[in-house]
């Protein structure tokens, strides 16, 4: 199984609608596929090196490279060394970077109607 | 961000955004995020780079560890949750006799649903090898279908996760939705591209299921071979909250992790697992052992939901 600690946090199926919709093979749709991933990525591991402090940073690679997976181990860490709720701050910030890929794929107009909608 | 207004006002005027505009968008914004990471925090560039990960791989990383950890039985998810929470194999066999002793008939789907809650565990997530070995003789027991997780050295990227719903499948060129069977309500139309496999025979386009073979630890490694594997792989779908069972062929790739989900299914498969507007939900998927082709696509009738007062569940 390939999962991330920040799996359960994603949920960019218009995205994966307008990718669906674009590509024309199997190869093509996996490829932009992973684009998204590169994308949400690195923003992830900003989203928390913002607030974890610096001396932990190498430690949480450590933990990261160990259990990639392990949403509890990692949120727990994390938890423990800001004394904030990460998870709820990724949550939000995950929402954010989806409407930034739609923005980027959309006219404007459809992207500020599907907003609309689906933060009802 | 700068591009070029014409051309994509151009393109999405068209109704279907050119795929050479979204590679080119999403490689950008790709570069853009990753630039922006390694520019604050270098040291972490380092710190990835001395443990030979690379951002745009840590999926196949996670992918390595727990397909090691499972089948070397080192790896538990929550160790303490499974080793409490999942009784021996034979007390959970015992009790599924005991059940369908007491109550012969109406029984199966009940007996399955308690032994499910009995397995699994509380968050959907990845199962250890022992848990997939109790689920495959439940399902022989109360199901009647025999399963593996693993077959023939094969497993899933998830047993255990979420389904979403997908559209119907092209048969033929020329197929569209005017000429395609449909279910009775909420069908969720026809997929813009086709199937993993190009245009899917009507005998497998009704009873599809969709996985995530594309992380699979070994995918590009092993082709042809697991591509040819996978090609209509028949699946047995059992939605965990009302025990629905559903035997489908694997006709497409995905989704994508970052939908949420694991696995696709059908509007047919979908309707029969959780009813019309059934659109994501818990299942367990497993192979099924058929080396004869004689188990059929389609749904298995080995219990009357209504009559056990289970509800459908909609997502």
């Amino acid at each position: 199984m390939s999962k991330l600690f920040f799996d359960h946090l994603l949920v960019l199926d218009e995205v994966e609608v307008e990718i669906k919709r674009s590509a024309s093979s199997r190869e093509e749709r996996e490829e932009l596929w992973g684009l998204v991933d590169d994308i949400v990525n690195p923003k992830v591991f900003e989203t928390i090196l913002n607030k974890l402090p610096r001396e932990h940073h190498e430690e949480f690679v450590e933990i990261f490279h160990k259990c990639p997976y392990d949403e509890e181990v990692i949120f727990g860490y994390l938890k423990a060394k800001t004394g904030q709720n990460l998870e709820e701050e990724l949550r939000k910030e995950l929402e954010g970077i989806g409407a930034d890929i739609l923005k980027e794929l959309r006219p404007q107009d459809e992207v500020t109607a599907e907003t609309k909608v689906s933060n009802k | 961000m700068a591009h070029d207004p014409a051309r994509t006002s151009n393109l999405i005027s068209e109704g279907k955004i050119d795929s050479e505009f979204l590679r080119n968008k999403l490689k950008l914004k790709s570069s853009e995020a990753r630039q922006s990471l390694y520019k604050k925090y270098p040291h972490v560039e380092k710190f990835f780079a001395d443990k030979g990960l690379d951002l745009g791989k840590i999926r196949e990383h996670s992918a390595k560890i727990i397909t090691t950890g499972a089948l070397t039985g080192t790896l538990l998810f929550s160790p303490p949750m499974v080793a409490k929470n999942v009784p021996a194999l034979a007390n959970i066999i015992k009790n599924l006799s005991d059940f369908e002793g007491a109550q012969p008939g109406l029984a199966q789907q009940e007996a399955l649903l308690v032994s499910l809650r009995q397995v699994l565990p509380q968050k959907v997530g990845p199962l250890d090898r022992a848990q997939e070995k109790t689920l495959e003789q439940v399902f022989r027991e109360t199901i009647g279908v025999d399963t593996k997780a693993t077959l023939e050295g094969e497993h899933l990227n998830s047993t255990y996760g979420y389904i979403g719903a997908e559209q119907h499948l092209a048969r033929y060129p020329g197929d569209r939705m005017a000429v395609h069977p449909k279910t009775p309500q909420s069908d969720e139309g026809m997929a813009p591209g086709l199937g993993a496999w190009g245009y899917v025979p009507a005998d497998k386009e009704k009873w599809y299921a969709v996985v995530q073979t594309l992380y699979l630890p070994d995918w590009a490694k092993r082709q042809p071979y697991l591509r040819d594997w996978y090609k209509y792989r028949k699946v047995l779908i059992v939605n965990t909250i009302n025990g629905n069972a559903v035997v489908a062929d694997i006709a497409d790739a995905g989704p994508a992790a970052w939908t949420g989900k694991h696995f696709g299914g059908s509007p047919e498969v979908m309707n029969y697992l959780g009813g019309p507007r059934y659109i994501k939900g818990p299942v367990i998927v497993f192979f099924v052992d058929d080396p004869k082709n004689q188990v059929p696509l389609g749904p298995v009738d080995y219990n009357k939901v209504e009559a056990l007062g289970v509800k459908m569940t909609q997502a």
